[in-house]
């Protein structure tokens, strides 16, 4: 059973749903959850349903900073459609079903006392293969080489207690068993434990059901199977199982954009026993990025992409130069800055889903290599299509402001084309002077919530649902501390878990807890999440739902892409 | 091209190349390839050097071909002198070289961390004979104290001003000979 967060303990959840009367006035509109590709925003003309109302939006594509024509973003509601997987063609399709009853559980708990000690026998046995294997020469070769590469990581004893103390865990193993990546310590060291993981998931398998996740007192462990791979996640966080699965499921997509669907899959249909982390060499790095970066950006929790505050008139004149500068095997070209979104530019046709864009802003925040010269470099897009490869462009226009253009081709070879193209989006942006323009926006760019004019109000996040963008104020005081972003940031899991929780979601939640009151509520238009300080009321909170989105609808043009441009 | 296994240290030496600087502290992996360009003055004339340093590792080798022809025909090889000893993936390499690239191509051998003499597990005798064998120039190097890396750039930019440029009675410059004329000796006796 699950055990509400400490912090949280004092709760006065209440729910209940407002949008039903609200949106009663749109709803004869029809709105197509369903669009033909399934994965597109709503067709053209639904923005003119835009008002002054102060609850304005509140069905997609109506709410404000939703695009004026379409998204420039794969549609999804919410992660539900992440955690459903497979619905790329070609991608593996995922059977989940849950335990149960007590009864296999129990059964489970008596078995594992025998099957522990099988276990040792296991773990032997790969160690022997890891010994023996020819690839492991190479590798070992390789490793003794980088031997200054994870030092701290690999030093680490991961018997201690303080190994053990780790808030989160994050385990790759191969259906095999043999270990392929962990957060903490060196994944040699851990076949042992990898090994009684796979035991664990076979085990449950071998009664044809799967083992989702185990609940302790104070910690989570989370399985998720994607074949040829398994992903286990130990976590003494508040998250709830279906964000630690969400998070696994980006590792996993992470892997895959290294690989692609197609070349791991050969790999261990091939050998069984393949020791993966000699193709995966060299991007433990950015493995380990992607989990630091998911312990403190909303983003991932959003499934949004978060957009840099800008003049209408800069961006606009940023994306048509990057529109001009277009090639022909070039589908994308994205301008972000510390990790938010200047402007993306698409082929016609094309979209980009967010989990993609969040795996390049995660491999270009990981490496300090792209900061000098231009970097290229095969990537896959994994909602886009996991079996191929793109190919990159990295380079950075600025060092100080961390302006970063990224160039996405389909043709391998075609460096030195878009190199060009490149070369044209600089000149021409600083012949317009748009350049310095960009560059001034920059030295500020975040806006603090005190614009918005709520007294109470600390900090919140905004989601367009149709654009899959999100805006969000600067974290100020009282958190300042990394550990207590870390907080802010769980503080909104939870939120987020409660009116997405797939057994009982709900659409508003008001939540008074020890250091600050939450609200959250979500329509089919937006998402919106709110902290206010513990001082404020309930009314109070209700009635600045109103200001706020007052606000965000008049600075929309700011905070949001509204026209996402196409070559 | 900058051309070797992951971690002997290509980016290192690139950089101390480019800025004069040793990348300290953690390896980072380079992705991909990347691409430099530096403008280095050989005998009064400028010659513009794009370089390419690639990613060693082996999920990373298929761009690397795709761009084999490109590099304008010199390949610098680097391994490790306080790695393995030679084996297979050395001769592959250098094998590889020779088959992707095209025919003119001029080919180095280096042995980075020459300042880990104590360390070392390939004598200099064996990276010479290895550069016999495959008839190419060899030094040892160092990133990190910087020895005979200026001088690795510098032939290169030598060989390509000459090539751009050759008269018609002009001698043809000797790679080989320029190398062995210049280069410095970190062999066991110490540095000179």
């Amino acid at each position: 059973s699950r055990t509400p967060p400490p912090s949280l303990s004092a709760q006065v959840p209440l729910s209940f749903s407002l949008s039903k009367d609200m949106a009663a006035d749109v709803h004869d509109k029809k709105v197509d959850w369903e669009l033909q590709n399934g994965s597109l925003a709503p067709a053209d003309g639904s923005h003119s349903e835009r008002s002054e109302s102060p609850t304005p939006g509140l069905i997609e594509g109506t709410e404000p900073g939703a695009g004026q024509d379409r998204a420039m973003f794969v549609h999804t509601r919410s992660y539900e459609d992440l955690t459903a997987g497979g619905e790329v063609k070609g991608c593996p399709q995922q059977m989940e079903s849950s335990l149960e009853g007590q009864s296999n559980m129990e059964e489970i708990n008596k078995d594992f006392n025998e099957l522990s000690t099988q276990l040792t026998g296991v773990a032997m046995d790969v160690e022997e293969e890891m010994e023996s294997g020819l690839d492991e020469r190479s590798l070992s070769r390789q490793r003794s080489r980088q031997d200054s590469v994870r030092s701290e990581k690999e030093e680490e004893d991961v018997t201690a207690e303080s190994w053990r103390s780790h808030r989160k865990h994050v385990f790759v193993l191969s259906e095999a068993g043999k270990p392929i990546y962990s957060r903490y310590g060196a994944e040699e060291t851990l076949s042992s434990t990898m090994g009684v993981m796979m035991a664990l998931v076979s085990f449950v398998e071998a009664e044809k059901n799967v083992i989702k996740s185990i609940h302790s007192d104070d910690y989570k462990v989370v399985f998720m199977r994607r074949s040829p791979l398994v992903l286990v996640g130990v976590a003494r966080t508040c998250q709830s199982e279906q964000d630690i699965a969400r998070e696994l499921l980006y590792i996993y997509y992470q892997i895959i954009s290294l690989l692609t669907f197609t070349q791991l899959t050969r790999i261990f249909e091939q050998k069984q026993n393949y020791d993966l982390r000699r193709l995966l060499a060299g991007s433990e790095r950015i493995t380990d990025n992607l989990l630091n970066l998911m312990d403190q950006d909303p983003s991932f929790l959003m499934s949004a992409v978060r957009c840099l505050p800008l003049a209408t008139s800069t961006r606009e004149a940023i994306s048509s130069s990057l529109q001009q500068a277009k090639a022909k095997n070039l589908v994308f070209s994205i301008l972000l800055s510390r990790n938010q979104l200047v402007t993306l530019v698409r082929k016609k046709d094309q979209f980009l889903h967010h989990v993609d864009l969040h795996l390049l802003v995660n491999l270009i925040s990981s490496s300090t290599s792209f900061r000098e010269g231009e970097a290229w470099t095969p990537i896959c897009l994994p909602k886009f299509n996991c079996n191929g490869f793109f190919h990159a462009h990295i380079s950075y226009l600025d060092q100080v402001t961390d302006l970063c253009l990224l160039l996405i081709s389909t043709d391998r070879e075609d460096f030195f084309n878009i190199s060009n193209c490149k070369r044209r989006f600089l000149e021409r942006i600083k012949k317009r002077s748009t350049y310095q323009a960009l560059q001034d926006s920059l030295q500020n760019p975040t806006y603090s919530c005190t614009q918005v004019g709520i007294p109470d109000l600390r900090h919140f996040i905004y989601k367009s649902r149709s654009s899959g963008l999100f805006t969000s104020p600067e974290v100020e005081a009282p958190y300042i501390t990394d550990e207590e972003r870390e907080r802010l940031l769980g503080l909104y899991q939870y939120l987020y878990s409660r009116v997405h929780n797939s057994s009982r979601p709900l659409n508003f939640i008001y939540h008074t807890g020890e250091s600050e009151n939450l609200l959250a509520w979500v329509t089919s238009g937006f998402e919106l999440y709110m902290c206010f300080s513990p001082m404020g009321s309930k009314a109070g909170a209700v009635a600045a739902i109103g200001k706020l989105m007052k606000w965000i609808r008049k600075e929309e043009d700011r905070l949001f892409i509204l026209n996402p441009p196409t070559y | 091209m900058l051309l070797g296994d992951s971690g002997v240290g290509k980016t290192c030496f690139l950089v101390r190349f480019k800025d004069g600087a040793f990348l300290s502290g953690t390896f980072i992996a380079t992705v991909g390839i990347d691409f430099r360009n530096k403008i280095v003055a050989v005998d009064g004339v400028k010659v513009k050097l794009q370089i390419w340093d690639t990613a060693g590792q082996e999920r990373f080798r298929s761009v690397t071909h795709a761009y084999y022809r490109d590099a304008q025909d010199i390949y610098i090889y680097i391994y490790l002198i306080t790695g393995y000893a030679f084996c297979d993936t050395d001769r592959a390499w250098l094998t590889e070289i020779h088959e992707y690239a095209q025919q003119d191509v001029v080919i180095m051998l280096l042995g980075n961390k020459a300042d880990m003499n104590n360390e070392r597990v390939i004598k200099q005798e064996e990276g010479e004979k290895l550069a016999r064998e495959y008839g190419v120039p060899f030094m040892e190097t160092s990133a990190k104290t910087g020895v005979n890396v200026e001088l690795a750039f510098l032939a290169v930019a030598k060989e390509l001003k000459h090539r751009a440029g050759r008269q018609p009675n002009e001698p043809k410059f000797r790679i080989h000979d320029y190398i062995e004329s210049q280069k410095k000796k970190t062999s066991c006796c110490g540095f000179l």
